[in-house]
């Protein structure tokens, strides 16, 4: 944190003199009884030290004293924010956007060239993160790219950043409270279960470790029974199998309000990182009335709807779009190429019900139709024939996802930062990041930082089976190894005792032979089978064990619950599978969060590559330019263009006496892919030498202009 | 004689007898004109200063101009709370043209407020319901409809800048009066390669020329002038967003829904609105009166969000059909299947997120304005459905003409008169004027907002009337009763949609009961009285969740153990509160 120095013993004028001297260089540190830090200072050499002292903080100040050794809570949070902003107030400005249900400011932070003025020129990138408020490691990342933009100057010179730490600080909140509980609601009161009273049934930490995990309860009509394999886990008893279910689940808790259910209305809400209007689900548990029902979603929506110069998104989360596209195969997409025109409409439209038509077709039926000046185009045929929204990625776009993801890989690959670890989970309806994709067009990325690591299954020995030992001759066998024989022993469930050692001497002095083994091994019971196991469940179970101490999993202890009787409390940690220990943070962003300025790199740019004026006549020219986009991504994306939720690219002919003979003032290059340009053509005249200029103009892609000099010599 | 009386009409005039064009607003309220917006506000003041106990006035919010909406409250204090009673919803204009919402939700209140205590049906309906009126939803709307030059479908949006044209610029090509009659009307140029003639019958009127016929003109469209240079005339004006559109429940982007606005919700006045009708946990029962076409339309707005249960079809077919004998003429139909699918409308947003039955009343039939006798009007063909059907009929529009001449004394067409335009030419302006078409001429608006205010009134009969009896209690033993409680319903709404039921929008209704000295061991929904047969319910038996259904009842079984008093508690958001005690002995 930050020092503050209040000379507090004004005892001769000579402190005053040394207060005021401080104060200009901009900081103070708070200390007393005129001690500095516990140490005696003479008045003489009080303003060296002072020097010394006062350019080291000024330094830390600088570089944003920023640790990634733990996560923050939302204070700490708001601290360092605010700090941040104070202590570059050129480039950092906080937009307070609105305060939680809860309570706590969400705090917009931001970054670039800009921050003062009201009318932006350049484009910005916006960041999301925590929007569901149970990943503390997608708000660490958020710092992490603050505190970046910060030290490199070049990331934010002619572009803009606007980063959202925290999406929903009351979710949040709770990774830093006690007990633990992974819940993603805001604290919106809401009555989860409709009866009489709002939020009065949640959790209980009735064994007083500070988390909350589930209870298992022996009961008749149990579904669950342990894994034999791995018997801290549990499944679905499968009949089928001739498996009996033993046990009901629970999480950890009491029946509060006596309706026989237990912690069915907790506390809160509404989960805010899936409140947003493409594909938002109606009557959810915790989805909210509507999409933008909740202060914290709507002023989110609100303020990136009012700043068009967004030309680029990222959600830090827990779904990733940067090692994989963005998926499709959902149902219920529009097919613009296949319509069918529902009956009703056939008649007037004087079309079949049974064939099927393009979009253009259909709009070249309904023009003779309409009343004059009614613009016929793709969305009014759309709504008017219910045709609805699009919900997977266009082919064009799925091109560009593709391709990063590669890149993205190769970027890890190189860093060696490719352990393999659990595929992230896949991305939500309602949210952010579709949300931006698919309404406002934009090129979104959602990155998560981490996942369990992947379990390195043993492969089974497949070289020895019972059935092949007896094929095996002793010598054979005794050749495989110690290694190999031990594998085989334990996939067998030969008992501990049974070394390879002891195998191979009991082979070599005969009182063995492979075949009598193999018999003997057929007859044993098989290794409780670990089929059925959830194999993220594994995972958590694999990494607490290995990497945190067992600490990832609570293991199941008898407690005696008032209404439900002898239950055994237990169950992974909360967070355990999303949020790894503190110690590994600043390594995970360092390797992963430099990403998104590769990413930003190929922001669509628009610049005018070359312009030709053509002399037709005495005062006549032809005049060319053409305008590329040199970035990678495409201006603007395929889901852009279609639904109309990004301007063309706008170009302007100005000049003195110029005057246009064929052409437009103003012209729209609705498209241009990346690395690609479009010329654009006018005729003009001029009475006098004059000066032109040609303008291209995006708010999201950056603008360009170039000036011609015509006439004269 | 003459200057004499002329003499004293001015003198009259200007005492303030005679009334003149700006004269105060007074109660009871005229019918025979249309309200402008400042005219809509007074009549709510006057209305509110005429009966100061019964009504109550409130801004919900400021439009995009900055323009209230008043919601007025209607409310008989002496018989209870608004929110204990069930409450009836109606709002009008919407659409900034579709003013006759107005008019209509004026006239209930004047009708009710005027008629309590005098007339025993609307006393009775009065004491019962608490109404929620709020008569301009779009004031930005129907003020620059009046005071704008329009057609008589322009202005409908919301004053949201929008870039319409997709051109970089926002709201920059409006249509333009050009010949500063208030009107937006056709412009047509001589052309003899054109598709219309002059019509034979009517030379205010044009035809389509036949194959092979030399033409006489070209239509060039709309009122107006290319104001941006991109070679369209009027193609962005004010928003386009729908105000209709806008809602939070279905929403969906323009490029699906045109006019829907960025986000839901993104109209300040109508997200006030929203906020503020939510509030109003007890509307049972919820109107929208848009023009044109002679509609009861309920929904689903759209197919994919799928049919109603039977239970609700039940409710709005028994008020559709009788409100369609109350105005005949007018169709009870279904939004999206007999009208066209919409996204984030405001009556499917009442229906499913406020669990109410909601009806938009489409006003004014074109094919009223007649002028044929009573044997020609039957022997002619059925009008046929739908909306666009009734589009460039030449018959009928000679019909609409002999009408607005012979009853509107020509007001509503403009007859072509020449215009030098600055890009076409020597061009003519005419055709149907703003104050047509989706509007009746006005000696109609009594009728039209009288038959329209009595189906908000038949319906407002059958918000649910609830009452509690108990009805049957037996000493099984010395400290231990069997008690049976009825609640029944009188009238067609239930207590709660089953929509709202399928979908556990809020709390059903609670019964609670309890006694000082007594407990009650187990209760539930009587299913059999004869044989005893009870749901019981497993815990918690002394409340019971319930809904009372349109027409019929409900009754529940309880074991009480005890003595002494026990009450029985009903409360319910649209039925009203209740409490019966009885002494057990």
């Amino acid at each position: 944190m930050f020092a503050y120095l209040i000379i507090a013993l004004p005892k001769t004028s000579e402190f005053g003199k040394m207060d005021f001297r401080f104060q200009t260089i901009g900081f103070t540190v708070r200390f007393s009884s005129g001690y500095l830090m516990g140490i005696e200072v003479k008045m003489k050499n009080f303003r060296w030290f002072g020097w010394v002292f006062g350019l080291m903080t000024l330094s830390w100040s600088l570089a944003a004293e920023v640790k990634f050794e733990k996560y923050h809570n939302p204070e700490e949070l708001k601290t360092v924010i605010q700090e941040i902003a104070r202590t570059n107030p050129g480039i950092v400005k906080i937009h307070n956007l609105v305060k939680s249900a809860g309570g706590t400011d969400l705090d917009l932070l931001e970054i670039g060239p800009e921050v003062a003025k009201k009318e932006k020129t350049v484009p910005a990138v916006f960041v999301a993160a925590n929007m569901e408020g149970i990943v503390p490691l997608a708000s660490e990342a958020a710092l992490f790219l603050v505190k970046q933009l910060i030290e490199k100057a070049e990331t934010r010179e002619s572009l803009s950043w606007y980063i959202l730490p925290c999406g929903n600080p009351d979710a949040a909140a709770r990774y830093f409270a006690r007990p633990l509980i992974e819940d993603p609601r805001n604290a919106s009161p809401f009555n989860d279960d409709k009866d009489d009273a709002a939020d009065e049934d949640g959790t209980e930490d009735l064994d007083g470790n500070g988390l909350i995990t589930q209870m298992r309860v022996k009961d008749p009509e149990g579904m669950w029974t342990s894994i034999p394999g791995n018997p801290r886990l549990m499944k679905k008893a499968d009949w089928s199998k001739g498996e009996k279910g033993q046990y009901k689940l629970y999480p950890e808790g009491l029946d509060n309000d006596g309706d026989g259910e237990i912690n069915e209305d907790g506390p809160g809400g509404v989960n805010i990182g899936i409140q947003f209007p493409h594909l938002f689900k109606f009557f959810t548990a915790d989805g909210g009335l509507w999409a933008g029902s909740e202060k914290e979603s709507f002023a989110l929506i609100k303020f990136v709807s009012e700043h068009r110069e967004i030309g680029l998104t990222f959600v830090f989360g827990r779904a990733n779009f940067c090692l994989a596209p963005p998926r499709g195969g959902r149902k219920g997409e529009a097919d613009l190429n296949e319509i069918k025109i529902p009956k009703r409409h056939t008649g007037f439209l004087n079309a079949d019900p049974d064939k099927t038509y393009t979009m253009a077709e259909i709009i070249e039926m309904v023009k003779p139709i309409v009343p004059e000046g009614m613009e016929v185009d793709e969305s009014m045929i759309a709504s008017f024939l219910g045709l609805g929204a699009l919900v997977n990625p266009l082919p064009e776009d799925l091109k560009f996802y593709k391709q990063l993801s590669e890149e993205y890989k190769e970027f890890l690959k190189e860093k060696k930062f490719d352990a393999k670890r659990l595929d992230p989970p896949p991305d939500k309806d309602g949210s952010f990041e579709l949300w931006s994709y698919y309404h406002l067009g934009l090129p979104s990325f959602a990155m998560d930082f981490w996942t369990l690591p992947e379990i390195e299954k043993e492969k089974k020995e497949q070289e020895i089976t019972p059935e092949k030992l007896e094929e095996m001759s002793d010598e054979d066998f005794i050749a495989l190894g110690e290694e190999k024989i031990d594998a085989f022993l334990k996939s067998v469930g030969a008992p501990a005792q049974f070394k390879a050692k002891q195998v191979i001497e009991s082979l070599k002095g005969g009182m063995m032979d492979t075949k009598r083994m193999a018999e003997m091994l057929k007859k044993m019971p098989k290794p409780p089978s670990e089929e059925g196991a959830d194999s993220k469940e594994e995972a958590l179970l694999a990494f607490s064990d290995k990497e945190l101490g067992g600490k990832g999993f609570v293991e199941w202890k008898p407690f005696k619950h008032p209404t439900l009787g002898d239950v055994e409390i237990g169950g992974p940690v909360p967070f355990t599978d999303s949020t790894p220990p503190p110690e590994k943070i600043e390594f995970l962003l360092n390797n992963q969060v430099p990403w998104i300025f590769e990413i930003t790199k190929k922001m669509a740019r628009i610049h005018i590559a070359k312009t030709e004026a053509k002399r037709l006549g005495s005062d006549v020219y032809e005049i060319k330019a053409w305008i590329e986009n040199t970035g990678y991504l495409p201006y603007p994306t395929a889901m852009g263009q279609h639904n109309k939720s990004i301007l063309p690219v706008i170009v302007t002919l100005t000049g003195q006496g110029l005057n246009i003979v064929d052409g437009q003032k103003r012209s729209l290059i609705p498209a241009i892919d990346g690395y690609s340009a479009q010329p654009v053509t006018w005729i003009v005249r001029v009475d006098n030498p004059a000066k032109i200029e040609i303008k291209a103009s995006t708010q999201t892609a950056w603008s360009d202009t170039k000036s011609i000099d015509l006439g004269g010599v | 004689m003459k200057r004499v009386a002329l003499l004293c009409v001015v003198i009259l005039i200007l005492s303030g007898i005679i009334p003149s064009e700006t004269a105060k607003v007074t109660v009871p309220l005229r019918f025979d004109q249309y309200y402008p917006l400042e005219m809509v506000y007074e009549a709510l003041q006057a209305l509110h200063e005429a009966y100061p106990e019964q009504t109550n006035l409130e801004i919900v919010g400021n439009s995009e101009e900055g323009r209230p909406i008043y919601a007025m409250t209607v409310n008989i204090a002496k018989t209870g709370k608004a929110l204990d009673k069930p409450g009836v919803y109606v709002d009008g204009n919407i659409h900034g043209n579709e003013i006759q919402g107005g008019e209509i939700c004026l006239y209930l209140l004047d009708y009710l407020l005027g008629n309590y205590g005098k007339n025993e049906e609307v006393t009775q309906l009065m004491d019962k319901n608490c109404f929620y009126v709020v008569p301009v939803v779009n004031p930005d709307g129907r003020y620059h409809f009046f005071v704008d030059a329009n057609t008589s479908s322009s202005n409908r949006s919301l004053r949201i800048p929008t870039d319409d044209d997709h051109d970089g610029l926002v709201d920059e090509d409006f249509p333009d009066d050009l010949d500063g009659d208030g009107n937006i009307c056709r412009m047509r140029k001589k052309d003899p390669f054109g598709e219309f003639k002059t019509d034979p019958e009517d030379p205010r009127l044009m035809v389509r020329v036949k194959p092979g016929e030399k033409g006489e003109w070209t239509m060039l469209g709309q009122e107006g002038i290319d104001n941006d240079g991109d070679g369209r005339v009027n193609e962005d004006s004010e928003g386009y967003v729908d105000p209709n559109r806008n809602w939070g429940y279905d929403w969906a982007p323009p490029y699906v829904q045109s006019g829907a606005g960025e986000y839901p919700f993104s109209a300040v006045g109508l997200k006030a609105m929203g906020t503020w009708i939510l509030t109003k946990t007890n509307i049972c029962i919820g109107w929208s009166f848009h023009n044109y076409g002679g509609m009861f339309l309920r929904g689903p707005s759209r197919k994919g969000v799928g049919e109603y249960p039977r239970g609700d079809i039940a409710v709005y077919d028994y008020i559709g059909q009788q409100a369609e004998r109350i105005t005949p003429g007018y169709r009870y139909m279904i939004s999206w299947k007999d009208l066209y699918t919409t996204y984030g409308d405001s009556v499917e947003w009442l229906v499913q997120l406020g669990g109410v039955y909601g009806y938009v009343g489409e006003v004014f039939m074109s094919e009223s304005e007649t002028f044929v006798t009573l044997e020609e009007e039957q022997k002619r063909d059925p009008i046929s459905e739908g909306p666009m059907a009734t589009m460039g009929r030449e018959t009928r529009n000679r019909e609409r003409l002999d009408y607005s001449d012979h009853l509107a004394m020509g007001e509503l067409y403009k007859p072509w008169e020449p215009f030098k335009h600055p890009t076409y030419g020597d061009i003519e302006i005419g055709g149907w004027v703003k104050m047509s078409g989706r509007l009746s001429a006005p000696f109609m608006i009594k009728d039209m907002v009288h038959r329209n205010a009595m189906s908000v009134i038949f319906s407002a009969k059958h918000t649910p009337e609830v009452s509690l009896d108990v009805f049957d209690v037996q000493k099984v033993d010395k400290n231990f009763f069997r008690v049976r409680t009825r609640l029944s319903n009188a009238r067609a709404i239930p207590t709660m949609t089953y929509q709202a039921q399928k979908v556990n929008l809020y709390p059903k209704d609670i019964l609670k009961v309890s006694g000082s000295n007594s407990k009650v061991l187990a209760g539930g929904v009587l299913t059999d009285p004869y044989n005893d047969r009870v749901n019981y319910k497993k815990h918690r038996p002394e409340t019971q969740f319930l809904v009372v259904p349109g027409f019929g009842k409900v009754e529940h079984q309880f074991l009480v153990e005890g003595k002494g008093n026990l009450t029985v508690l009903y409360e319910s958001r649209h039925g009203g509160k209740l409490e019966k005690t009885i002494q057990l002995k």
